[in-house]
């Protein structure tokens, strides 16, 4: 059977990310894209559905449990505006610890996990983000070793025509060098 | 012959006319999707408001017509965005019109009897997550009815394969640019809620459900990407009050009907029920050698069951509308103290407590609804809904728990409850 994952467990998640943030503080589709990259890449036992949408990987479960996490306190999320359309602004709240300390276990098992996902893309652009992964999206659609690189950066293009077909393939070759691309031969 | 450009009507309660061509009639006539007409949209529902009979069948049928009126109104009104950012021609809009109508008919053919209350016996992926519908009608696309798309006359004019639908309800990246029409079918601004909360509204008889749906196909639009990321649907301001309309629709549905007390245990009981019935207490998979096992399973072939005395107590308990009685809710949107009492209650219930049920884990939940308004403004500058409204900006998430125990044991399940609170009393 599947490790299930708690409320607790996704909520101080949340509470844990925004805490340890390299820049402090996170955004939604940063924390959106984290839930998927450590659920799909590290296989972190959250329990979304993660389906892709234009703008990438997304469960509206993931919101649901940041909503909750914001009336628990673990976090503070405040609206900011910015060119062209506005963001969220998610730090620790007054609860972190206490909401974090519901799930010491769960924190614990997976904390290299979280230092992973955190230092590789907590402080990316939520652009780079969707980028990201959308194409880890689309390389966990195709089996192992099945297509150039090449091919998945068509994929993604067909996907996201609004980025530049080199700029998919950069991110595509940094995620490849890192190793988090299995379908690329 | 057969005039494959006829066109056809079906009268529906809540849209009026719904029309198809000839294709999507063909599609209609098909078992598979005749099934829907023995798939009830809200399982037991009619045990607590005797009109909530309606099935998956009006409501594929309406989504396909809320789905066609929603794109028409995008078009009309964000062909920029949909030039400029999704690199669309008028050719491609007219072939995705179709492909949305298909996958928006076709969305919901792969449910289980009695809908969402059967989900939560659906078996594990390799990944062990459990499947869902979404993956059972992608599937049925795939096989039962590849044919009827693929091969009909209208398609000469698409060459649409299967997959091509399939992609859409699955969320996959060889939907490529039509990717973005999946939030018509599934997102905060979809036609599926849409239709949902309208049809249910009606046949439950409640005044809770209702918004205006003339006006959020007259503001929703395409809103712009900004920051390099990609656009996604919206209302123009002149809308806001009935995407507000939407959000409290859901909220009172969900509070009043979907996560009423006694309609969730007759959920808890159908789950027992089945897990009693199926094989291994699993649906078949929705794979190639198990997929028509599968589509056996409708309210017909249980209710036929149950009649026939099967399907353990939580059968006997369906038959005889004796279910579980709630002894113990939190508040809507629990904190952490409530939590903690909560737990002191389930412990002090020990066996006497039978069923937990979550809103969370409800597959009616609100979720986090906070829907992008651009203004009509030259700057077209956006905005959440929460902005603009400051009810939907102090909503609160709604985390219920429900602790059911059986009818015969309620006086002394109370009694421990309420040392449990100090005396207090709930439920």
């Amino acid at each position: 059977m599947a490790e299930k994952t708690s409320t607790w467990n996704r909520v101080a998640l949340i509470a844990a990310m925004s805490k340890r943030a390299p820049k402090g503080s996170l955004n939604r589709t940063a924390i959106m894209k984290c839930a998927y990259l450590l659920q799909t890449i590290r296989n972190v036992p959250l329990g979304y559905h993660f389906t892709l949408y234009s703008y990438g990987p997304y469960d509206s479960d993931v919101l649901g449990d940041l909503d909750y996490a914001e009336l628990l306190e673990a976090v503070t999320v405040k609206r900011v505006d910015h060119t062209g359309g506005y963001g969220y602004d998610i730090r620790a709240g007054a609860a972190s610890d206490r909401i974090q300390q519901k799930a010491t276990i769960f924190l614990q098992k997976y904390a290299e996990e979280i230092a992973w996902v955190l230092q590789e893309f907590g402080a990316r652009s939520s652009a780079e983000l969707e980028l990201a992964s959308t194409l880890v999206y689309a390389d966990r659609e195709t089996p192992v070793a099945s297509q150039t690189i090449s091919e998945l950066v068509r994929k993604v293009r067909d996907v996201k025509p609004h980025f530049a077909e080199e700029r998919i393939l950069v991110e595509a070759k940094a995620l490849q060098e890192k190793k988090l691309l299995k379908s690329v031969r | 012959m057969p005039d494959p450009h006829r066109t056809y009507e079906i009268r529906c309660p809540v849209h009026g006319f719904i029309r198809l061509n000839d294709w999507e009639k063909e599609i209609v006539s098909q078992p598979a999707f005749q099934r829907l007409r023995r798939v009830r949209q809200l399982a037991w529902t009619d045990y607590v408001y005797p009109g909530a009979m309606h099935t998956r069948f009006e409501h594929s049928l309406g989504v396909m017509h809320t789905a066609t009126l929603l794109y028409d109104a995008i078009v009309r009104r964000s062909m920029p965005v949909l030039t400029s950012e999704l690199a669309y021609n008028d050719e491609g809009l007219k072939r995705h019109r179709q492909l949305v109508r298909l996958a928006a008919l076709l969305h919901d053919v792969g449910h289980g009897p009695f809908s969402h209350a059967a989900e939560e016996l659906m078996p594990l992926k390799e990944d062990n997550t459990p499947y869902r519908h979404e993956h059972y009608s992608a599937a049925l696309v795939r096989t039962h009815l590849r044919d009827v798309i693929e091969n009909h006359a209208l398609n000469a004019n698409y060459d649409f394969k299967a997959d091509d639908v399939a992609a859409i309800l699955e969320g996959s990246s060889s939907a490529r640019q039509a990717l973005f029409w999946r939030e018509l079918i599934d997102s905060q601004l979809d036609a599926d809620r849409m239709d949902y909360l309208l049809r249910d509204s009606l046949h439950a008889g409640v005044q809770y459900g209702r918004f205006d749906l003339d006006r959020l196909i007259g503001t929703i639009v395409a809103i712009p990407g900004a920051d390099g990321k990609g656009p996604r649907l919206g209302i123009s301001e002149g809308g806001w009050h009935a995407a507000e309309a939407l959000v409290l629709a859901r909220y009172f549905m969900f509070t009043q009907v979907y996560f009423h007390k006694t309609r969730v245990a007759f959920d808890l009981h159908l789950q027992g029920a089945l897990g009693n019935l199926l094989p291994n207490g699993r649906f078949p998979k929705p794979t190639a050698n198990e997929l028509a096992d599968y589509v056996t399973w409708e309210d017909w072939k249980v209710l036929g069951l149950l009649s026939d005395g099967k399907g353990g107590d939580d059968g006997q308990r369906l038959s005889s509308r004796n279910h579980y009685r709630e002894i113990f809710h939190t508040p809507e949107s629990p904190n952490a103290d409530d939590l903690d009492q909560l737990e002191s209650v389930r412990s002090a219930l020990g066996n006497l407590l039978v069923r937990d049920a979550e809103a969370e884990k409800s597959w009616y939940k609100t979720g986090k609804t906070d829907i992008p308004v651009i203004s009509e403004t030259r700057t077209k500058s956006v905005e959440p809904l929460s902005k603009f409204s400051s009810v939907v900006g102090n909503m609160k998430p709604i985390r219920q728990h429900l602790l059911y125990v059986r009818p015969e044991d309620c006086d002394a399940a109370r009694t421990i409850r309420d040392n449990a609170l100090g005396g207090a009393s709930n439920g």
